[in-house]
């Protein structure tokens, strides 16, 4: 194979070489992180634990559930333990930037979610004490907060009766070995909001958001769904079980099937890219008709003559291709930082990065095919002749 | 001298148009190995479409081409490419050197599909512009160099490979006389130190005088194959 060919065609005319480059390197570095985007939406679904349901109001989402569901979910067979997971939506000292909070059950949260692992303070000091709180690493490192800062929240949907804040204690840092369980989050006792609510000391809808149930090993998701939801039939509320990954899955489509709408962005950008580099290779490809007839002429064969130009596209499109890469490895954390907990673990894998470059020569390979076709095809008189 | 080249009932025939043109018609020839020929004729007689036959770059609808023993007719695509590669070197009107690759790089061009190594091409590449007298333009590219100098770059890489025939379409047809002459000597150098096979097609009866034989065609036939004694001998 003539590299060096290859390589000064290639350079032939610079301006184009730069420009078809930067346009596939604009391409891929939007598909990089559209495809990161998808993948940190569906990173929730994908990771979701099999031995975890969720029960929630057949009606709604934001409808609460009676707090007595508790311990009759906790009686059907093939249920371990459980939790409330009930949302707070406060505001931290009118500072920008949003993370959700949570009234959990302190002393199950870890059990039902043992992905989550204290690297700072502890969970026996968050149980013990019901202001306490356990706050994410992301959130920790976000806000320079450590144990023992003291966190006065603001909510709407739960105005304290003095007008003052909520005041948390952080007693312990996690981090989560899955995406299942970000790590921007706030969660605190309910019993603190529940008892609060009760004694008129605060404000607020007072039920369960939802409940996190783990199962016993071995248990059928499927048996302990039907179980619950037919134990609720007849009210007073009636009850949706569904597996993690549905309700994960929820969120996503709550957001109008985000995925689906950034996967065709992403697509409709590659088909422009590729009919753009379509043409620029098969402009290429003509003005090179009499060298491949010259080639021919010397001893190269006609799967030489087509490789020639097959791999000068696929040099255009992986260069294109890493320069994609590279934009996006740059942006990368900036982004994540911009897009913050609402698009939590937004970050360019390793998977992404491969699926990009193999897109790249996907891209080089349908470019360069019709030119590479039309060389090996061309009668080396016929070649010849040509007038370039 | 042995016959290098033997054409039996050579047919081309071609449609354009709608209009069948048989370009070569039942061409019989011998060609001896060591000889240079001129082919001469009228335009549309059929020198090119003979030339492009002998050189493997195109197939008769009838009859054979043997060349060194070899029917080229009868071989596939990749084995009629091979044998190119190691048996023909081509100079055209149109110099036909790789606009993007220096006068070096486009002779060692056909060394590519040889076994030499880096060191090897460079020093044979050398040699042959050496050769043509043109190692002091070696490094500059063909729109850097004069008509006589692109076809003596031509040349050499016709030549590099060392193959037993080499074949010239009109390699004077855009040059000034001098730079023909140049050319011309050159051609004539090659077949008489070297005894390299020339065909040469040309439509300049000058040109011809260089070779030892001239071959005449007319409207796709062969007319006459004429040899000069004093030019050949020489």
């Amino acid at each position: 194979m003539p590299l060096r060919l290859i390589f000064r065609n290639l350079l032939k005319h610079k301006l184009r070489f730069v420009l078809t480059v930067a346009a596939l390197g604009m391409a891929v570095f939007l598909v990089c992180v559209l495809r990161s985007l998808v993948v940190a939406l569906d990173a929730g679904v994908r990771a979701a634990k099999s031995d975890r349901l969720v029960v929630q109001s057949a009606v709604s989402l934001f409808v609460d559930l009676p707090l007595s569901y508790e311990t009759k979910i906790g009686s059907v067979d093939g249920v371990r333990t459980l939790t409330q997971f009930k949302y707070f939506g406060g505001t931290y000292q009118e500072e920008p930037g949003y993370f959700a909070q949570f009234g959990v059950d302190a002393g199950r949260l870890l059990e039902i979610y043992d992905e989550m692992e204290i690297v700072d303070g502890s969970q026996e000091e968050f149980a013990r004490h019901r202001t306490h709180c356990l706050i994410g690493k992301v959130l920790a490192e976000g806000r320079g907060w450590k144990v023992g800062q003291r966190v006065p929240l603001v909510s709407d949907m739960f105005p304290r009766a003095d007008g003052g804040p909520w005041e948390f204690t952080v007693a312990g840092i996690y981090r989560s070995r899955s995406s299942t369980v970000d790590e921007s989050t706030l969660f605190f006792h309910f019993d603190y909001l529940f008892e609060s609510v009760e004694s008129g000391s605060a404000e607020g809808p007072n039920g369960a958001g939802v409940y996190a149930v783990l199962l016993e090993p071995g248990a059928d998701p499927v048996a302990v769904m039907r179980d619950i939801d037919a134990m609720f039939q007849n009210g007073p509320q009636r009850v949706q079980t569904t597996t993690e990954a549905e309700f994960n899955a929820q969120f996503v489509t709550m957001m109008g099937n985000v995925p689906f709408f950034l996967s065709m962005i992403g697509g409709g950008v590659l088909a422009a890219i590729l009919l753009a580099v379509v043409n620029t290779m098969m402009l290429a490809g003509r003005e090179q008709t009499r060298d491949a007839g010259v080639l021919k002429s010397l001893g190269f064969t006609d799967g030489a003559v087509s490789g020639v130009l097959l791999t000068q596209s696929l040099i255009v499109c992986l260069l294109g291709g890493l320069l994609g890469v590279a934009a996006a490895l740059a942006v990368s954390e900036p982004l994540a930082a911009v897009l913050g907990p609402n698009v939590a673990g937004f970050a360019l894998t390793s998977e992404v990065i491969l699926q990009a470059l193999l897109i790249s020569l996907a891209l080089g390979l349908l470019a360069g095919l019709g030119p590479a076709v039309r060389a090996r095809r061309l009668e080396v008189v016929e070649a010849l002749r040509a007038e370039v | 001298m042995s016959t290098l080249i033997e054409l039996s009932g050579v047919s081309r025939i071609y449609t354009r148009g709608g209009e069948t043109v048989r370009a070569l018609d039942n061409a019989s020839l011998s060609i001896e190995e060591g000889g240079f020929y001129a082919f001469m004729g009228p335009s549309g007689s059929g020198k090119t479409t003979l030339l492009n036959l002998v050189g493997g770059l195109d197939r008769p609808d009838q009859g054979t081409v043997v060349v060194g023993g070899s029917s080229i007719d009868a071989m596939s695509g990749a084995e009629l490419a091979h044998w190119r590669a190691e048996n023909v070197g081509f100079v055209f009107q149109g110099f036909n050197l790789i606009p993007v690759l220096t006068a070096r790089e486009n002779v060692e061009l056909p060394l590519l599909l040889s076994p030499l190594s880096r060191k090897e091409r460079r020093e044979h590449a050398r040699n042959a512009l050496e050769l043509v007298d043109l190692t002091d333009r070696a490094d500059h590219r063909p729109s850097q160099l004069s008509g006589g100098q692109q076809q003596r770059a031509a040349i050499a890489r016709a030549i590099v490979s060392d193959p037993r025939l080499i074949l010239a379409d009109e390699p004077t047809g855009d040059l000034d006389r001098a730079s023909a002459d140049g050319v011309l000597d050159l051609l004539a150098k090659l077949n008489r130190t070297l005894g390299k096979t020339i065909l040469m097609v040309t439509h300049d009866p000058r040109a011809a005088d260089h070779a030892g034989f001239t071959v005449h065609l007319d409207k796709g036939r062969l007319e006459s194959v004429d040899e000069k004694v004093a030019a050949a001998g020489a």
